[in-house]
C-alpha cells in the first residue's frame, strides 16, 4: 500500500497519458459509432437512418464482403510470413556462430525503408512491360509459362499485394523471436540433448512454450497491423483490378473520402473495430487454452 | 480545483471566439459580386491541383508579386496537390469541416454543384461579367466548367484539346491506316498485335484514361446529353447507347488494345511507351505538347509522329469537330471570404493572366490572345493549335467530372475488369446499372 501523498502522485502522472488516450483513440471510436447511424456527405445536413448502414453492410453490399474475405486472405498471408518465416530464421539465427549482426540487419532493413518506396520497388518487380525482376527470374530458371502481370491478374493481385507487407516486417518479429530464443536457458537445452531429446523434440517441448509469452505478444501485433493493412495495397493498386485487392481498410477509406460517404463509412469502421477485438480476443483464447493443456 | 475549471471554461470560450474571428469578414452572398468597402491587404490562399511548376502557378505567383507591390501585405498563398484522388479527398474534407479557403480549384462535379447549391461559391457568370471579360473566354472553354443546368461556378485557366497521338511508321509496318470509325479500332489493334506491336498505350494507375473511352461511343451514339441522363438514371447501359459502349470496350479488351498489365502502369510509363516507339497509338491532350511536339521528343520517332482526332462512327449524332476539349479543372472562389480585396486582386489578375498564359505556348481559355510558338517545336505544334480554331459547338464531358463520386469509383474498376475480359459485358452492364440506381439519388435530388 502506497502512502497517501504517493498514490496522489501516481494519479497525477497517469492521467495526463489517460486523457492522452482517450482523446486520440476512444474519442474517434465513439464518434465513428455515432455517425455510423447517420447518412451524412460532410456538407448535407445529417439525417438520422438508425441501423440503415448495418443493414445494408451486412445483407446488401457485395463490395464489404468482398474486401472482408480478401482482408482475412491478406492477413493469412501476411502471418505466414511474418510469423512462420521469423521463427525460422529466429531458429536458424540461434546456430549460427558468425555473421549473425549483418544477418540481423539485412533481415531488419525493408522494415526501416518508407511504404511508399517498398510500393513502387515492388509495382517494378512485379511489372511485365518492362519485363520486372520477379517474370525475369521466372524466366531464366525455365519457368517462363508463369510469366505473367502479377498486379494485373485478378487471380495473383491479393498474394502479389500481400507479400510485400508480410516481408516488410518479417525482420521485425525475427528480431524479437530471436531475443526470447536466446534467452531459453542453455542448461534445459543441455539436459534435453542428453536425455536424447531430437531437435523437434527440443523446439516443441523447451524452445517453444519457453517463448510463448513473446509469441502470443508477436501474434496479436502481426495480426491487428494485417487486420488494418492499408498502405501497400492502396499505393500499389489502389484495390484493382476490380475489387481483387480490396481490403475493408481501403473500401472504408475510399467510402469516406472519395464516396464521402461518412456515415457508411463510419460502419464500416466500426466493424474493423470489433474484428480487431474479436481477433485478439480469438488468439488469447487458443493459446490460452492450449497452454494450459 | 474550482479555479482550474474556471480557467479551462474561459479558454475554451476564448477558442470559440478565436474560430469564429478566423471566418474573414466576408458578404457570404453568392450573387454579390461587387463588394464594397475598403481593400484592406492579407494573406490569401489558393487550395489547388496543378503541377506544382506548371504554366498557371508560375504565371499566378508572378501576378501575385505584382499586385503586392501596390497592396503591401497582400500575399497569394499556393497550395497544390497535383495527384487529383488525393486532392479531391482534400477538399471534400475541408469543406465537411467548412475550412474552404478564399480560392480552390474543383471540377464541375455533382459535389462542386451541392456547395454551389449551399451559397458556397461566388456567381462566375456574373463575376466574369462584372469584370467584363466575360466575353473574351472561349464558350467551349466556360461550357465545360458548367453544370448541368447551365449555371457557372468556376473560372478555367486552361484549355486542351485531347487527340489521339500515334505513329505513322508504327501503323504503316502493321498496314493499317488511320481510323475512319470508332467501330474500326478492334481490328486495328488486332493488326498491330499481330505485327508485335502495342497498339495503345494507357496509363492504368490513374483509370481516368480508360474512364475517356467509355464515353466515346455514347459521344457518337446519342451526343453529350447520355452521360447527363445516364448518371441520373434516366438513361442506363441497358439503353442501345450504353450497350454500344460495353460492347466496344469488352471489343478493345478482346482485341489487346492496351499493353499487357495496363492496370499496374503509371502516366509517364505509358508516354514512355509511346514516345520510345513501343506502341502505336497514345490518346493525351494538348497539355503534353511541349513533349510529344518539340525538340524533345525521343529524335527517333520525332517525324513519325501525328494525330487523329476522335474518329466520327456510322449515323454519329456529333461531327468529327467536337470530341474532349476541356478547360480544365476550375477555380471557384468561394462566398464567405469574398471581399474587396479578393475582388480587387481577382480583376488584376483575370485581365493580365491570358497574355502572359499564351506566352508560354498554350491555349489560353480566352480568345484575345495569339499563342507564341516555342522555337523547338516541331510542325506538329502549330497543328495542334490551329484545331482549336475549328471546334463544333458540343464537347464530349469526361465521365468522371460527371457521375457521382461512389458510381465513379465503381466505373473505374467495372472498366478494368471488363477490358481485361474478367467479367462479361452483362455482368458489366447489371452492376453499373444497379449502383447507378442505388447512388444517383443521393446525389442528385
Amino acid at each position: 500500500m502506497l502512502p497517501n501523498r504517493s498514490r496522489t502522485s501516481v494519479l497525477v502522472f497517469l492521467l495526463p497519458p489517460l486523457l492522452l488516450y482517450c482523446a486520440a483513440v476512444l474519442f474517434p471510436i465513439l464518434q465513428s459509432l455515432f455517425l455510423s447511424f447517420f447518412s451524412w456527405n460532410g456538407i448535407s445536413d445529417m439525417e438520422f437512418v438508425g441501423l440503415e448502414n448495418y443493414v445494408r453492410m451486412l445483407t446488401a453490399d457485395d463490395i464489404f464482403w468482398r474486401s472482408f474475405f480478401n482482408a482475412l486472405i491478406y492477413l493469412a498471408i501476411c502471418l505466414v510470413l511474418q510469423l512462420g518465416g521469423a521463427l525460422v530464421v529466429a531458429s536458424l539465427l540461434t546456430s549460427l556462430r558468425r555473421g549473425r549482426e549483418l544477418i540481423k540487419t539485412l533481415y531488419l532493413l525493408p522494415a526501416v525503408i518508407s511504404t511508399v518506396a517498398i510500393a513502387f520497388l515492388f509495382v517494378r518487380v512485379y511489372s511485365i512491360d518492362p519485363v520486372g525482376l520477379l517474370n525475369q527470374v521466372l524466366h531464366w530458371i525455365g519457368l517462363g509459362s508463369f510469366e505473367r502481370a502479377w498486379l494485373s491478374d485478378v487471380s495473383t493481385v491479393l498474394a502479389a499485394v500481400s507479400a510485400p507487407e508480410g516481408w516488410r516486417f518479417t525482420g521485425l518479429y525475427m528480431l524479437i523471436i530471436y531475443a526470447a530464443l536466446i534467452a531459453v536457458p542453455k542448461e534445459l537445452e543441455e539436459a534435453a540433448v542428453l536425455d536424447g531429446a531430437s531437435k523437434w523434440t527440443l523446439f516443441t517441448k523447451i524452445r517453444f512454450p519457453y517463448i510463448r509469452p513473446v509469441w502470443i505478444t508477436t501474434t496479436i501485433m502481426a495480426t491487428t497491423y494485417g487486420l488494418r493493412g492499408f498502405d501497400i495495397p492502396y499505393l500499389m493498386t489502389n484495390g484493382g483490378p476490380g475489387q481483387s485487392s480490396e481490403l475493408l481498410t481501403t473500401y472504408m477509406y475510399k467510402t469516406a473520402f472519395t464516396s464521402t460517404d461518412f456515415g457508411y463509412a463510419s460502419t464500416i469502421s466500426v466493424f474493423i473495430v470489433i474484428e480487431c477485438l474479436v481477433a485478439v480476443g480469438l488468439i488469447l483464447f487458443m493459446l490460452k487454452r492450449k497452454a494450459d493443456s | 480545483m474550482k479555479k482550474l475549471l474556471r480557467a479551462a471554461a474561459a479558454a475554451a470560450v476564448a477558442a470559440l471566439a478565436l474560430t469564429a474571428c478566423g471566418g474573414g469578414g466576408g458578404s457570404g452572398d453568392p450573387a454579390n459580386v461587387s463588394p464594397t468597402g475598403e481593400i484592406k491587404p492579407r494573406e490569401i490562399s489558393w487550395l489547388l491541383s496543378r503541377p506544382a511548376d506548371g504554366a498557371v502557378i508560375n504565371i499566378m505567383k508572378k501576378l501575385a508579386d505584382d499586385y503586392a507591390k501596390d497592396h503591401p501585405g497582400f500575399a497569394l498563398n499556393l497550395i497544390t496537390t497535383p495527384d487529383r484522388p488525393s486532392y479531391i479527398q482534400k477538399l471534400e474534407t475541408l469543406a465537411a469541416a467548412n475550412k474552404l479557403p478564399e480560392l480552390f480549384d474543383t471540377d464541375a462535379t455533382p459535389f462542386a454543384q451541392q456547395l454551389a447549391k449551399q451559397g458556397k461559391m461566388v456567381d462566375a457568370e456574373k463575376l466574369l461579367k462584372s469584370l467584363d471579360i466575360y466575353d473574351d473566354y472561349r464558350p467551349g472553354a466556360l461550357d465545360y466548367q458548367r453544370f448541368d443546368d447551365g449555371s457557372l461556378y468556376m473560372i478555367p485557366f486552361q484549355f486542351e484539346l485531347e487527340f489521339i497521338w500515334y505513329n505513322k511508321a508504327l501503323l504503316e509496318k502493321a498496314g493499317v491506316s488511320v481510323p475512319k470509325s470508332l467501330d474500326d479500332i478492334p481490328a486495328m489493334c488486332t493488326a498491330l498485335r499481330d505485327a508485335g506491336i502495342t497498339p495503345i498505350a494507357l496509363d492504368g494507375q490513374d483509370q481516368w484514361p480508360l474512364e475517356r473511352y467509355v464515353a466515346y461511343q455514347p459521344f457518337r451514339e446519342a451526343g453529350p446529353d447520355f452521360v447527363q441522363k445516364l448518371k441520373k438514371g434516366e438513361a442506363k447501359f441497358t439503353d442501345p447507347a450504353g450497350q454500344k459502349t460495353v460492347e466496344w470496350m469488352a471489343g478493345l479488351g478482346k482485341a489487346k488494345c492496351f499493353q499487357d498489365g495496363f492496370s499496374a502502369q503509371g502516366y509517364s510509363d505509358a508516354q514512355n511507351q509511346f514516345t520510345s516507339g513501343q506502341a502505336a497509338m497514345y490518346n493525351i491532350g494538348t497539355w503534353e505538347l511541349p513533349s510529344l511536339a518539340t525538340g524533345k521528343l525521343n529524335a527517333a520517332v520525332r517525324d513519325d509522329i501525328d494525330f487523329f482526332t476522335l474518329p466520327a462512327t456510322d449515323g454519329s449524332v456529333t461531327s468529327a469537330n467536337e470530341f474532349v476539349s476541356p478547360s480544365g479543372i476550375g477555380m471557384a472562389v468561394n462566398s464567405k471570404t469574398y471581399d474587396p480585396l479578393v475582388s480587387d486582386f481577382l480583376k488584376f489578375a483575370l485581365e493580365k493572366y491570358p497574355a502572359e498564359y499564351a506566352a508560354t505556348g498554350a491555349l489560353s481559355p480566352t480568345t484575345n490572345v495569339q499563342t507564341t510558338i516555342p522555337a523547338n517545336a516541331t510542325p506538329l505544334y502549330k497543328k495542334a493549335l490551329d484545331a482549336a480554331n475549328d471546334l463544333g459547338d458540343k464537347q464530349a464531358m469526361p465521365w468522371d467530372t460527371q457521375l457521382d463520386p461512389t458510381t465513379n469509383g465503381r466505373l473505374q474498376q467495372e472498366l478494368v475488369l471488363l477490358v481485361q475480359g474478367n467479367i462479361t459485358p452483362e455482368q458489366f452492364t447489371k452492376t453499373m446499372d444497379a449502383t447507378i440506381k442505388q447512388n444517383a439519388p443521393k446525389f442528385f435530388k
